[in-house]
Protein backbone atom coordinates (compact mmCIF):
# COMPACT_ATOMS: atom_id res chain seq x y z
CA UNK A 1 0.00 0.00 0.00
CA UNK A 2 1.30 3.51 -0.37
CA UNK A 3 2.68 5.31 2.29
CA UNK A 4 1.21 8.10 3.42
CA UNK A 5 4.28 9.32 5.77
CA UNK A 6 5.53 12.29 6.11
CA UNK A 7 8.64 12.29 3.86
CA UNK A 8 12.23 12.38 4.81
CA UNK A 9 14.29 15.26 3.60
CA UNK A 10 16.40 14.75 0.58
CA UNK A 11 19.72 14.96 0.82
CA UNK A 12 21.51 16.62 -2.69
CA UNK A 13 23.95 15.22 -3.63
CA UNK A 14 23.40 12.10 -2.32
CA UNK A 15 21.31 8.47 -2.93
CA UNK A 16 18.15 8.17 -4.25
CA UNK A 17 15.35 8.04 -2.22
CA UNK A 18 12.93 4.91 -2.77
CA UNK A 19 9.46 5.90 -3.94
CA UNK A 20 6.64 3.67 -3.40
CA UNK A 21 3.38 3.58 -5.53
CA UNK A 22 0.45 1.48 -5.40
CA UNK A 23 1.54 -0.51 -8.85
CA UNK A 24 5.46 0.43 -8.99
CA UNK A 25 8.28 1.56 -6.41
CA UNK A 26 11.06 3.05 -8.00
CA UNK A 27 14.55 1.84 -6.62
CA UNK A 28 18.03 3.23 -6.93
CA UNK A 29 19.77 1.97 -10.42
CA UNK A 30 22.87 -0.28 -9.29
CA UNK A 31 25.65 -1.97 -11.23
CA UNK A 32 23.44 -5.39 -10.46
CA UNK A 33 21.06 -3.83 -12.87
CA UNK A 34 23.71 -3.25 -15.47
CA UNK A 35 22.24 -6.42 -17.24
CA UNK A 36 18.28 -6.15 -17.39
CA UNK A 37 18.88 -2.31 -18.36
CA UNK A 38 21.47 -3.11 -21.02
CA UNK A 39 18.93 -5.54 -22.68
CA UNK A 40 16.31 -3.19 -22.46
CA UNK A 41 18.52 -0.39 -24.23
CA UNK A 42 18.95 -3.04 -27.10
CA UNK A 43 15.37 -3.72 -27.42
CA UNK A 44 12.80 -2.26 -29.57
CA UNK A 45 11.48 0.51 -27.63
CA UNK A 46 14.70 2.48 -26.81
CA UNK A 47 15.79 2.65 -30.76
CA UNK A 48 14.06 6.13 -30.30
CA UNK A 49 16.16 7.04 -27.29
CA UNK A 50 19.50 8.25 -27.86
CA UNK A 51 22.51 5.87 -27.81
CA UNK A 52 22.82 2.88 -25.63
CA UNK A 53 26.13 1.57 -23.89
CA UNK A 54 28.01 -0.71 -26.31
CA UNK A 55 28.69 -3.27 -23.91
CA UNK A 56 27.79 -4.74 -20.89
CA UNK A 57 30.86 -3.74 -19.04
CA UNK A 58 30.41 -0.25 -20.46
CA UNK A 59 26.35 -0.34 -18.99
CA UNK A 60 28.09 -1.20 -16.08
CA UNK A 61 30.52 1.14 -15.77
CA UNK A 62 27.91 3.97 -16.67
CA UNK A 63 25.96 3.54 -13.83
CA UNK A 64 29.00 3.14 -11.16
CA UNK A 65 29.75 7.07 -12.41
CA UNK A 66 26.29 8.49 -12.00
CA UNK A 67 27.13 11.67 -10.01
CA UNK A 68 25.23 12.26 -6.72
CA UNK A 69 23.08 15.07 -8.47
CA UNK A 70 21.36 12.73 -10.41
CA UNK A 71 18.53 9.95 -9.35
CA UNK A 72 18.73 7.53 -11.39
CA UNK A 73 15.39 4.52 -10.91
CA UNK A 74 14.81 0.93 -12.10
CA UNK A 75 10.93 0.60 -12.19
CA UNK A 76 10.20 -2.34 -10.44
CA UNK A 77 6.24 -3.79 -10.28
CA UNK A 78 4.86 -4.04 -6.63
CA UNK A 79 5.34 -7.93 -6.03
CA UNK A 80 6.97 -7.96 -9.22
CA UNK A 81 9.65 -7.50 -11.99
CA UNK A 82 11.64 -4.75 -12.53
CA UNK A 83 9.96 -3.01 -15.92
CA UNK A 84 12.00 -0.09 -16.73
CA UNK A 85 13.99 2.90 -16.04
CA UNK A 86 13.31 6.44 -14.88
CA UNK A 87 15.69 9.05 -13.92
CA UNK A 88 15.64 12.95 -13.02
CA UNK A 89 18.76 14.40 -13.40
CA UNK A 90 20.68 18.05 -13.69
CA UNK A 91 18.93 18.92 -10.28
CA UNK A 92 19.22 22.58 -9.95
CA UNK A 93 18.37 23.72 -7.14
CA UNK A 94 19.27 27.08 -7.39
CA UNK A 95 17.00 27.60 -10.35
CA UNK A 96 14.23 25.03 -8.91
CA UNK A 97 14.81 22.81 -12.08
CA UNK A 98 15.59 19.23 -13.06
CA UNK A 99 15.61 17.16 -16.34
CA UNK A 100 12.98 14.19 -16.89
CA UNK A 101 15.07 11.48 -18.45
CA UNK A 102 16.24 8.09 -19.37
CA UNK A 103 12.66 6.89 -18.94
CA UNK A 104 12.03 3.47 -21.10
CA UNK A 105 9.31 0.45 -20.50
CA UNK A 106 11.82 -2.24 -21.39
CA UNK A 107 9.61 -5.08 -20.45
CA UNK A 108 6.52 -4.53 -22.57
CA UNK A 109 4.75 -7.39 -21.70
CA UNK A 110 4.89 -7.04 -17.57
CA UNK A 111 4.16 -3.60 -17.68
CA UNK A 112 0.67 -4.48 -19.96
CA UNK A 113 -2.45 -3.35 -18.13
CA UNK A 114 -0.90 -1.93 -14.93
CA UNK A 115 -0.32 1.94 -14.97
CA UNK A 116 3.40 1.26 -14.81
CA UNK A 117 4.94 4.09 -16.49
CA UNK A 118 2.07 6.47 -15.09
CA UNK A 119 2.69 6.13 -11.78
CA UNK A 120 6.45 5.88 -11.80
CA UNK A 121 6.05 9.56 -13.75
CA UNK A 122 3.70 10.66 -10.81
CA UNK A 123 6.17 9.23 -8.53
CA UNK A 124 8.90 11.19 -10.32
CA UNK A 125 6.93 14.72 -9.90
CA UNK A 126 5.82 13.77 -6.82
CA UNK A 127 9.26 14.04 -5.48
CA UNK A 128 10.23 17.15 -7.75
CA UNK A 129 7.49 19.16 -7.31
CA UNK A 130 6.39 18.31 -3.38
CA UNK A 131 9.53 16.92 -1.97
CA UNK A 132 12.36 18.83 -3.82
CA UNK A 133 10.00 21.82 -4.10
CA UNK A 134 10.91 22.31 -7.94
CA UNK A 135 9.26 24.85 -10.51
CA UNK A 136 9.96 23.13 -14.00
CA UNK A 137 11.39 19.64 -14.64
CA UNK A 138 11.48 19.84 -18.84
CA UNK A 139 12.75 16.91 -21.32
CA UNK A 140 13.91 16.10 -24.41
CA UNK A 141 12.12 13.79 -26.69
CA UNK A 142 13.75 12.40 -30.05
CA UNK A 143 11.15 13.88 -32.65
CA UNK A 144 9.75 10.56 -34.14
CA UNK A 145 9.39 9.19 -30.63
CA UNK A 146 5.78 9.85 -31.47
CA UNK A 147 4.07 7.67 -28.94
CA UNK A 148 5.81 9.11 -25.76
CA UNK A 149 5.53 12.84 -27.36
CA UNK A 150 1.91 12.11 -27.35
CA UNK A 151 1.80 10.56 -23.93
CA UNK A 152 3.61 13.78 -22.44
CA UNK A 153 1.62 15.85 -23.84
CA UNK A 154 -1.47 14.45 -22.26
CA UNK A 155 0.04 14.71 -18.84
CA UNK A 156 0.51 18.11 -19.12
CA UNK A 157 3.75 18.79 -20.47
CA UNK A 158 3.81 21.96 -23.15
CA UNK A 159 6.42 22.09 -26.41
CA UNK A 160 8.78 24.67 -25.87
CA UNK A 161 11.12 24.24 -28.69
CA UNK A 162 12.73 22.05 -31.08
CA UNK A 163 16.43 21.47 -31.35
CA UNK A 164 17.73 20.97 -34.81
CA UNK A 165 19.80 17.56 -35.11
CA UNK A 166 20.29 17.16 -31.58
CA UNK A 167 20.77 13.24 -31.59
CA UNK A 168 22.74 10.45 -33.69
CA UNK A 169 20.63 7.90 -33.97
CA UNK A 170 21.43 4.99 -36.43
CA UNK A 171 23.80 7.61 -37.73
CA UNK A 172 21.37 9.69 -38.58
CA UNK A 173 20.86 13.75 -37.04
CA UNK A 174 17.57 13.87 -35.88
CA UNK A 175 15.30 16.80 -33.95
CA UNK A 176 14.77 16.82 -29.92
CA UNK A 177 11.24 18.12 -29.00
CA UNK A 178 11.91 20.33 -26.05
CA UNK A 179 8.93 19.89 -23.51
CA UNK A 180 8.38 21.52 -19.91
CA UNK A 181 6.31 21.08 -17.31
CA UNK A 182 5.85 23.79 -14.52
CA UNK A 183 4.87 23.25 -11.00
CA UNK A 184 1.04 24.80 -11.43
CA UNK A 185 0.49 22.88 -14.67
CA UNK A 186 1.43 19.89 -12.63
CA UNK A 187 -1.01 20.35 -9.97
CA UNK A 188 -3.77 21.40 -12.69
CA UNK A 189 -3.55 19.12 -15.72
CA UNK A 190 -0.76 16.14 -15.05
CA UNK A 191 -1.92 14.75 -11.35
CA UNK A 192 -6.24 14.73 -12.41
CA UNK A 193 -4.91 12.52 -15.52
CA UNK A 194 -2.81 10.50 -13.84
CA UNK A 195 -4.76 10.03 -10.69
CA UNK A 196 -7.72 8.83 -13.95
CA UNK A 197 -5.14 6.76 -15.24
CA UNK A 198 -4.14 5.07 -12.22
CA UNK A 199 -7.87 4.68 -11.65
CA UNK A 200 -8.38 2.52 -14.70
CA UNK A 201 -5.45 0.48 -12.98
CA UNK A 202 -7.80 -0.28 -10.17
CA UNK A 203 -10.81 -1.25 -12.12
CA UNK A 204 -8.83 -4.14 -14.00
CA UNK A 205 -7.39 -5.14 -10.40
CA UNK A 206 -11.18 -5.25 -9.02
CA UNK A 207 -12.27 -7.08 -12.30
CA UNK A 208 -9.74 -9.86 -12.32
CA UNK B 1 -23.29 3.80 -41.38
CA UNK B 2 -25.29 3.95 -37.71
CA UNK B 3 -23.58 6.42 -35.43
CA UNK B 4 -22.13 3.18 -33.21
CA UNK B 5 -20.40 2.03 -36.13
CA UNK B 6 -18.95 5.46 -36.67
CA UNK B 7 -17.68 5.67 -33.08
CA UNK B 8 -16.21 2.12 -33.44
CA UNK B 9 -14.59 3.16 -36.89
CA UNK B 10 -12.94 5.87 -34.88
CA UNK B 11 -11.68 3.15 -32.28
CA UNK B 12 -10.26 1.03 -34.98
CA UNK B 13 -8.67 4.05 -36.53
CA UNK B 14 -6.97 4.99 -33.41
CA UNK B 15 -5.53 1.43 -33.14
CA UNK B 16 -4.01 0.96 -36.38
CA UNK B 17 -2.50 4.51 -35.92
CA UNK B 18 -1.28 2.83 -32.68
CA UNK B 19 0.77 -0.10 -34.77
CA UNK B 20 2.19 2.13 -37.09
CA UNK B 21 3.89 3.21 -34.22
CA UNK B 22 5.06 0.32 -32.63
CA UNK B 23 7.71 -2.55 -34.02
CA UNK B 24 6.09 -5.70 -35.46
CA UNK B 25 6.33 -7.86 -32.44
CA UNK B 26 4.51 -5.41 -29.87
CA UNK B 27 1.52 -4.20 -32.60
CA UNK B 28 -2.23 -5.17 -31.37
CA UNK B 29 -4.34 -7.57 -33.08
CA UNK B 30 -7.37 -5.29 -34.36
CA UNK B 31 -10.64 -5.78 -34.03
CA UNK B 32 -14.24 -5.21 -32.46
CA UNK B 33 -13.90 -7.40 -29.47
CA UNK B 34 -10.26 -6.54 -28.91
CA UNK B 35 -8.93 -6.09 -25.31
CA UNK B 36 -7.56 -2.59 -24.09
CA UNK B 37 -6.77 -2.00 -20.67
CA UNK B 38 -8.61 -4.86 -18.88
CA UNK B 39 -7.72 -8.33 -17.30
CA UNK B 40 -6.32 -9.68 -20.81
CA UNK B 41 -4.70 -6.80 -21.58
CA UNK B 42 -3.42 -5.62 -25.16
CA UNK B 43 -2.24 -1.66 -24.20
CA UNK B 44 0.52 -0.23 -21.78
CA UNK B 45 -0.23 2.98 -20.52
CA UNK B 46 1.87 4.67 -22.94
CA UNK B 47 0.13 2.81 -25.93
CA UNK B 48 -3.55 3.51 -24.31
CA UNK B 49 -3.09 7.29 -23.95
CA UNK B 50 -2.40 7.56 -27.43
CA UNK B 51 -5.24 5.39 -28.17
CA UNK B 52 -7.46 8.09 -25.81
CA UNK B 53 -5.64 11.12 -27.74
CA UNK B 54 -6.78 10.22 -30.97
CA UNK B 55 -10.09 8.68 -30.33
CA UNK B 56 -10.73 12.26 -28.53
CA UNK B 57 -9.70 14.36 -31.20
CA UNK B 58 -11.79 12.48 -34.06
CA UNK B 59 -14.65 12.78 -31.78
CA UNK B 60 -14.22 16.45 -31.51
CA UNK B 61 -13.75 16.89 -35.04
CA UNK B 62 -16.57 14.55 -35.65
CA UNK B 63 -19.31 15.70 -34.08
CA UNK B 64 -17.77 18.95 -32.57
CA UNK B 65 -18.26 18.13 -28.94
CA UNK B 66 -15.66 17.72 -27.01
CA UNK B 67 -15.25 14.61 -25.03
CA UNK B 68 -13.19 13.35 -22.18
CA UNK B 69 -12.41 10.15 -22.00
CA UNK B 70 -10.72 9.61 -18.78
CA UNK B 71 -12.93 12.14 -16.47
CA UNK B 72 -14.44 10.69 -12.61
CA UNK B 73 -17.12 9.41 -14.49
CA UNK B 74 -15.40 7.31 -16.47
CA UNK B 75 -13.47 6.36 -13.47
CA UNK B 76 -16.11 5.67 -11.45
CA UNK B 77 -17.97 2.89 -13.50
CA UNK B 78 -18.03 -0.78 -12.66
CA UNK B 79 -17.00 -2.06 -15.52
CA UNK B 80 -14.16 -0.18 -16.94
CA UNK B 81 -14.99 1.41 -20.44
CA UNK B 82 -11.61 0.55 -21.75
CA UNK B 83 -12.16 -3.01 -21.04
CA UNK B 84 -12.36 -3.90 -24.99
CA UNK B 85 -12.93 -2.11 -28.12
CA UNK B 86 -16.58 -3.05 -27.25
CA UNK B 87 -16.79 -1.36 -24.10
CA UNK B 88 -15.30 1.49 -25.06
CA UNK B 89 -17.27 2.24 -27.92
CA UNK B 90 -20.51 1.34 -25.87
CA UNK B 91 -19.37 4.10 -23.57
CA UNK B 92 -18.73 6.58 -26.13
CA UNK B 93 -21.95 6.50 -27.95
CA UNK B 94 -23.83 6.86 -24.28
CA UNK B 95 -21.53 10.23 -23.83
CA UNK B 96 -22.57 11.22 -27.74
CA UNK B 97 -26.03 10.78 -27.34
CA UNK B 98 -26.05 13.46 -23.65
CA UNK B 99 -24.13 15.65 -25.57
CA UNK B 100 -24.98 15.82 -29.11
CA UNK B 101 -27.88 13.34 -29.52
CA UNK B 102 -28.18 11.81 -33.04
Amino acid sequence: MHDESPSPPIQLPGAAPELVGEFVVLRALTVDDAAITHEWRLGGRAKRLNGAAASLEDQRRWISNRPGSEFNYVIQLIDGPPVGTLSLVDIDMTNRRAESARFLIGDEAAAKGAPAAVEAMKLLYELAFDRLGLERVYGLIAQQNHLMIKWQKYLGMKEEGRLRRHFLMDGEFVDAISLGLLAEEYRAQTLPRMKALLAMGRQRTAED
Amino acid sequence: MNRRDEILAIVLSALESLNEELDEAARVEIGPTTPLFGADATLDSLSLVSVIVDVETALTMKWDAPISLTDDRAMSREVSPFDDVGTLTDYILELLQETSPA
